[in-house]
């Protein structure tokens, strides 16, 4: 019982962090029908950035809210210059080189400058951890969760009670017809860039007081964020989240009742099973377009 | 087969033509060497460069070796065993270097050893402890040659210090799914049965991974008490964050992947880990290693102990530098096969051991650490030390 509660604890605390930059992942493809693929440095830039500019003095919050607006800032500039020109055209795919060849000069950057060992970022509520039997889990990690729903909820209340809100959700909708409606599509599509960055800044803040904060720290977790977006339906933000919150239990489940090695070989293949099933993502639709 | 008089003639005269050139190709006198300086451990290979270039300006500005200064020609590896190839063949076919430093990674220098036995160019390893590194299944090993650890010694130290620790003797081990970790698990079990002590349980963990609770409730589940540990810092500091999770909190027992940095980042979760080794620099040094470490601080701007994250791996690069030239001394020249046979003859006060000799002409010899220079250091107050200079026993 204990160990099963460690499980879910864990579990969804490492599924935060899925769903956070899984959720960007799926505001930028509603958009763009695009990634940015260095999502998963963005998502470093938080950890990253906040502990450098400790290191410079700033106080951890002035830091923070300046890693994320530095990361929004990049999500902006990459979609400008590295997904935008390489997208003009129906089913064209150079966004994904650009992306990716920028995510892997990001990191090298990183590591040449940072350096190539994690550092820590202190936080007060990742010292004592909340005890609940034999299970525990750091308040810092309950955060990631709790954060993933409120930016979901809080995508969801934005896009449906703003104008700019409804702006994205037009451009979601159809591009052309909302450009045609007055909508300038490139600029939505960029502050959405810019706004996924910073959720996933957000993330990689949130968990480096309890993994480090390294350059190396948002490889595996973007490739994985971004499969669960897959697996979830991209398009389908509360569907997206709820599969991450999921996928990292099951994770956890799948080390505790396996081992760890099984964790990605059973993660993947499950992953690979649900699209067989569920060619669109479980919550996702079928998306229908007129010729 | 029989060859006609004509194609033996042939045969004959291109082994001779080959022979002649590789007689005519005389090792330069440089150290080639293959590290990490990129990637996500890029700190080793700088570690090793540190007492590396210290040791080897000591020897140039003594008047080098054989009357010729020695340079050294490190390449990046990325820690990739198929670049650790790239670089050797560039270390010793195109540099010529008259021998080989090796690295971090054990499965690096694994796939080196075909080519060092075809180009016939010493290696001298100064961290990657496992045992296969130089006990070959084939049981032969004509060129590599290593100064630090060895697992399948190490394993009988961490398995007496953990029963040591262990008040019921229930021990547990734990290990990163590498190349080294799972290579380390038959010493760990041979060790074990030994010592008549059961294991009672082996976890495992994958480089990364950021959560261990599942591995460590198995593990106190089982009644493990103290922890043989195989890995490096950051799953350490991974793995003592899930200890405290779960408040299970058994004594760790580690060889040496764990460095300084550890203290860094876990902080006071570190007090009490254990780490096998060969050398410290904290403390009161002797005053040749106090000028070595005076040397390295100079050098590279170092603020002292704190930055050398790999203590171990430093001195003993140191040492092997000196054994090395050494050898060549003892060669006569920079010949590649005269130094091999020179390193069984090389006597050397280092400062991690006294090498009398170096290495000796038996597989298991061409180790020059023998155990009885392996010690223990343990955290405290965030900074790894000798095991004496701590409220956590002697060594």
């Amino acid at each position: 019982m204990e160990a099963n509660l460690q499980y879910v604890l864990s579990g969804l605390s490492i599924g935060g962090v899925y769903a956070m930059v899984a959720l960007g992942f799926s505001m930028m493809w509603s958009v763009a029908k695009a990634a940015n693929f260095t999502h998963g440095d963005v998502f470093m830039l938080g950890g990253v950035l906040t502990v450098s500019l400790m290191a410079l003095g700033l106080p951890i919050w002035i830091a923070a809210i300046l890693a994320i607006l530095i990361a929004a800032a990049a999500g902006a500039l990459i979609e400008r210059f590295l997904v935008r020109p390489f997208n003009r055209e129906a089913n064209a795919i150079g966004w994904m080189l650009t992306t990716i060849a920028i995510g892997v000069m990001m990191e090298s950057f990183g590591t040449a400058t940072y350096g190539p060992l994690p550092q820590p970022l202190p936080s007060p509520l990742a010292v004592t951890p909340l005890r609940f039997g034999g299970a525990g889990v750091f308040p810092q990690e309950l955060l990631l969760p709790v954060v993933a729903v409120l930016a979901m909820l809080g995508l969801r209340l934005f896009q449906t009670r703003t104008h700019f809100g409804r702006a994205i959700r037009a451009v979601a909708a159809n591009r052309v017809a909302a450009g045609l409606m007055g909508i300038d599509a490139d600029r939505v599509t960029m502050v959405v860039f810019a706004a996924a960055g910073g959720l996933g800044a957000l993330a990689g803040f949130l968990i480096a007081p309890v993994i480090q904060a390294s350059t190396t720290m948002g490889l595996v977790i973007g490739l994985k964020a971004f499969m669960i977006a897959i697996i979830a339906g991209i398009t389908n933000a509360a569907g997206v989240v709820t599969m991450a919150l999921a996928f990292g239990v099951v994770e956890r489940l799948i080390e505790g009742y396996l081992s760890t090695s099984a964790r990605d070989a059973f993660g993947f293949t499950l992953m690979i099973l649900v699209l067989l099933a569920f060619p669109q993502g479980v919550f996702g639709r079928k998306e229908v377009s007129k010729v | 087969m029989t060859l006609t008089p004509t194609l033996r003639g042939l045969f004959a005269a291109s082994v001779a033509v080959a022979s002649l050139s590789g007689a005519a190709k005389a090792a330069q006198p440089c150290i080639g060497a293959s590290w990490e300086l990129t990637g996500a451990l890029a700190h080793t290979g700088l570690q090793i460069r540190y007492a590396v270039e210290v040791a080897i300006d000591e020897i140039n500005a003594a008047g080098g070796v054989l009357g010729e200064q020695l340079v050294l020609r490190a390449y990046d590896d990325q820690g990739e065993p198929a670049r650790a190839v790239d670089n050797a063949l560039r270390i010793g076919e195109q540099d010529e270097c008259v021998v080989m430093l090796g690295g971090f990674r054990t499965p690096n220098a694994i796939a080196l050893r075909e080519p060092l036995d075809e180009m016939g160019l010493p290696w001298v390893g100064v961290i990657s402890a496992g045992t296969r590194v130089i006990e070959h299944e084939t049981g032969e090993n004509e060129w590599m040659f290593r100064v630090s650890m060895k697992d399948r010694w190490v394993a009988p130290f961490l398995v007496e210090q953990a029963v040591a620790r262990a008040p019921s003797g229930r021990i547990g081990l734990f290990y990163e799914a590498t190349g080294w970790g799972q290579g380390a698990v038959p010493d760990v079990v041979a060790a074990a049965e030994a010592q008549g002590v059961e294991l009672v349980a082996q976890e495992t963990f994958n480089i990364a991974d950021t959560d261990m609770t599942a591995q460590l409730i198995r593990l106190r589940d089982a009644g493990a008490e103290a922890l043989v540990f195989y890995g490096v810092d950051r799953e350490a500091d991974a793995i003592l964050r899930s200890m405290e999770r779960i408040d299970y909190r058994p004594t760790i027992v580690s060889a040496w992947g764990i460095g300084g940095q550890l203290g860094n980042t876990a902080g006071a979760l570190s007090e009490g880990v254990l780490v096998a080794g060969t050398f410290s620099w904290w403390g009161e040094l002797e005053p040749r290693a106090q000028a070595v470490l005076d040397a390295m601080k100079e050098r590279f701007n170092l603020a002292g102990p704190q930055d050398l994250l790999l203590p171990s791996g430093t001195a003993n690069a140191y040492d092997a530098v000196h054994i090395i030239a050494r050898a060549l001394e003892i060669a006569g020249e920079f010949d590649r096969e005269k130094l091999r046979d020179a390193f069984y003859e090389v006597r050397h006060e280092g400062i991690v051991a006294v090498f009398d000799p170096a290495f000796e002409r038996t597989m298991e010899r061409h180790d020059a650490i023998t155990p009885d220079a392996y010690r223990l250091f343990a955290f405290h107050n965030g900074v790894m030390l000798p095991l004496d200079q701590t409220p956590f026993g002697t060594n």
